[in-house]
């Protein structure tokens, strides 16, 4: 991208979801937005040092681009859902011979509500992580927002998109992952199955072949694509399962539990790949998850579900600031440490000869005054610091959300 | 033509795929030898029983050489109506479903995918077979004339394996009706015994029915290659297949609004 000429073309046609995606005051100027290799401030000063002229231009061409009411408002949302709702009819059957005999005269039905007016809004570009346990909705809401699922009511518009009644329009411009189901050819090597998915989204061989360069390049996938898929190891696979969805440049990539079974390095590699494709391609990634890893990694902002409903939806740094106030903190002293050692406000979890392990909340007790408390029992030889695993908050989370809800409602469908 | 070419890659790649296990394929294949094996003693046997050299109008020979094309015919077929039971029941449709392409001929191109290697080679075993136990088929170009109707006849099989399939969409289990597909298959369809031994009346309701376009017809196209009667099976098949394929297509809008993907 060279010169404002290109960049406006840019900005006006297609691609409003890369420009917003960086940031609506990022100078339009030549090779903005982070390039591989060199972080995002880094590349701001690259390019206010050597195009001042062209600055001042772009940035009275955003501000005339933001402020033209309405015109560019549809494309920055990319998913609007509004009271969507999914209920189930599952056939209900008492143990053992005499219930399924009953059952079949007699069948009863029971209605299982696995998607409860649900309403939400994501950004193009963004990063949302959908989470919550299992059942509570989350496939379902994916199934729907991919227009597999006919939803009971509500309505959504995905790119514009009522997925259930344009469906096939919908899938030339997103692309779907569900970690649990292979897409690919599983006895056949990865390549073929990219080679089809080429020809399927009606792309040029030229073109699906420089993709396919590109995302093995990214997702280090070139060593695995000559290999039948079934030889692959199950991070290899999900690298592939990723990639092979990312052919047809989506604008939106939904995610149903990308990171399930994986081992923690495998799940970095995934978590990389998908980062770089967001600020490489501005692609907007919608995951569902019931690892907040996958969350702490890669989303901005978070909704967490349970029993089909919203019951937190904020930034995650946000989540993080309100929830992960409690500190755990381990110390170790030159000396012994006495027995009795305690400071106000301040859960003494652990004391041992010559250390102590406490736990204590930012809110209610301020830092200074734990530190400083520390720092006089001795002369402290190591001190380590650690927030409690986001896993722990949104537990919490859930169970207050839980607890608000009636008793013994079948949860089957997830 | 970019339309075109999306479901002939489907056809390639699961072309491609029927021969990731290539000794499964020619094991399976090698069934036929046996049946026409089978067919021959009891046909033997039949014809030596009624003292004549034709019955309805075939001899030993020729009712050997149709056995062979109505087992290709019947044997290359997938099990369109249990893989898609499958896709339904193991949620793997999801991902057919948020492709962009035509459910139903993405299917179709698939079980095309998986019928011809396996036909080809139901095709030269039992050939063989054949050949060995009677002689040389009376008009070998016969198969040239078949073969659009064993093209059509797969087509029919298609439209009503996938109607079947499509109801999987509704009941999720489809075994029954598959079970009950086959032995109409094979009772009207002419697979056991050619129509033309059977009584009068039930050869004219037999003939009329569409099993007997999915399998006697092209069948009997083999032994008897006329332009006649080309042109009567292919317009009966087509008359099927146009009919079949317009109610598919209304069974498949209906059953998509009432599929629940499972799983997740």
């Amino acid at each position: 991208m060279v010169g404002v000429i290109v960049d406006v073309g840019v900005i006006v046609g297609v691609d409003v979801s890369v420009a917003v995606a960086v940031g609506p005051w990022v100078p339009v100027g030549a090779g903005v937005g982070p390039r591989k290799g060199i972080p995002e401030h880094a590349c701001n000063s690259i390019v206010i040092n050597n195009a001042r002229e062209n600055l001042r231009i772009s940035y009275l061409f955003q501000a005339i681009i933001l402020f033209i009411p309405g015109t560019f408002y549809n494309n920055m949302t990319s998913i609007e859902v509004t009271n969507l709702q999914k209920t189930f009819q599952t056939k209900r059957k008492a143990a053992g011979l005499t219930g399924s005999i009953r059952s079949l005269f007699k069948p009863e039905y029971s209605l299982v509500e696995a998607v409860r007016k649900l309403s939400f809004q994501m950004e193009a570009g963004e990063l949302l992580g959908f989470i919550g346990p299992n059942g509570a909705g989350k496939s379902t809401t994916i199934k729907m927002l991919t227009g597999i699922l006919h939803p009971s009511a509500g309505a959504a518009k995905v790119l514009g998109f009522t997925p259930w009644v344009d469906r096939q329009k919908l899938a030339y411009q997103i692309g779907t992952v569900f970690g649990q189901r292979p897409q690919l050819w599983y006895h056949l090597p990865a390549i073929d199955t990219f080679i089809l998915f080429g020809k399927i989204y009606e792309l040029d061989d030229r073109e699906t072949q420089k993709r396919i360069d590109y995302l093995t390049e990214a997702f280090e996938i070139k060593d695995l694509l000559d290999v039948p898929v079934r030889k692959l190891s199950l991070g290899q696979r999900m690298r592939c399962e990723v990639a092979a969805s990312l052919l047809h440049r989506p604008k939106l990539l939904l995610l149903d539990e990308p990171s399930i079974g994986l081992d923690v390095v495998a799940k970095q590699h995934i978590r990389d790949a998908i980062k770089r494709m967001n600020q490489e391609e501005g692609v907007g990634v919608l995951l569902t998850s019931h690892d907040a890893g996958d969350l702490e990694a890669l989303c901005k902002r978070v909704i967490i579900v349970n029993h089909g409903q919203i019951v937190y939806e904020d930034k995650v740094s946000n989540l993080k600031r309100k929830f992960l106030t409690t500190k755990m903190v381990e110390v170790r002293y030159a000396q012994e440490v006495s027995r009795d050692f305690s400071i106000h406000g301040v859960q003494i979890l652990k004391v041992g000869h010559y250390g102590v392990k406490l736990k204590f909340d930012t809110a209610i007790t301020p830092v200074d005054a734990v530190m400083s408390h520390l720092s006089g029992a001795g002369d402290i030889v190591d001190i380590t610091i650690s927030d409690p695993p986001l896993e722990e908050v949104i537990a919490k989370i859930y169970q207050e959300a839980g607890s608000q809800q009636q008793p013994g409602q079948d949860r089957n469908h997830g | 033509m970019k339309t075109f070419s999306k479901y002939w890659s489907i056809f390639q790649i699961t072309l491609i795929n029927s021969l990731a296990y290539p000794g499964e394929l020619v094991g399976r294949s090698l069934m036929i030898i046996p049946f026409m094996w089978i067919f021959y003693q009891l046909w033997k046997v039949t014809f030596s029983a009624a003292g004549a050299d034709v019955i309805g109008g075939l001899t030993l020979r020729d009712t050997l050489w149709y056995l062979m094309l109505a087992e290709t015919i019947e044997l290359g077929r997938p099990p369109i109506a249990r893989t898609m039971s499958d896709n339904v029941k193991d949620g793997s449709i999801a991902y057919i479903l948020n492709k962009p392409y035509d459910f139903l001929l993405y299917q179709f191109s698939t079980a095309m995918g998986e019928t011809i290697f396996r036909a080809m080679l139901n095709a030269v075993f039992g050939g063989l077979t054949v050949w060995w136990l009677v002689g040389a088929p009376n008009h070998p170009e016969g198969i040239l004339i078949a073969l659009p109707a064993i093209f059509g006849a797969w087509v029919l099989h298609f439209c009503i394996n996938a109607m079947i399939g499509l109801s999987a969409f509704v009941v999720e289990d489809v075994s029954a009706f598959t079970w009950i597909y086959q032995k109409l298959a094979f009772i009207f369809g002419g697979m056991l015994i050619p129509l033309d031994f059977y009584p009068k009346w039930l050869q004219s309701l037999a003939k009329f029915l569409p099993f007997s376009s999915a399998i006697y017809g092209p069948a009997r196209l083999f032994i008897s290659p006329t332009y006649t009667f080309f042109i009567s099976v292919m317009s009966l098949q087509l008359t099927w297949v146009l009919g079949l394929c317009i109610l598919l297509v209304i069974v498949y809008r209906r059953g998509l609004a009432q599929l629940t993907v499972n799983g997740g």
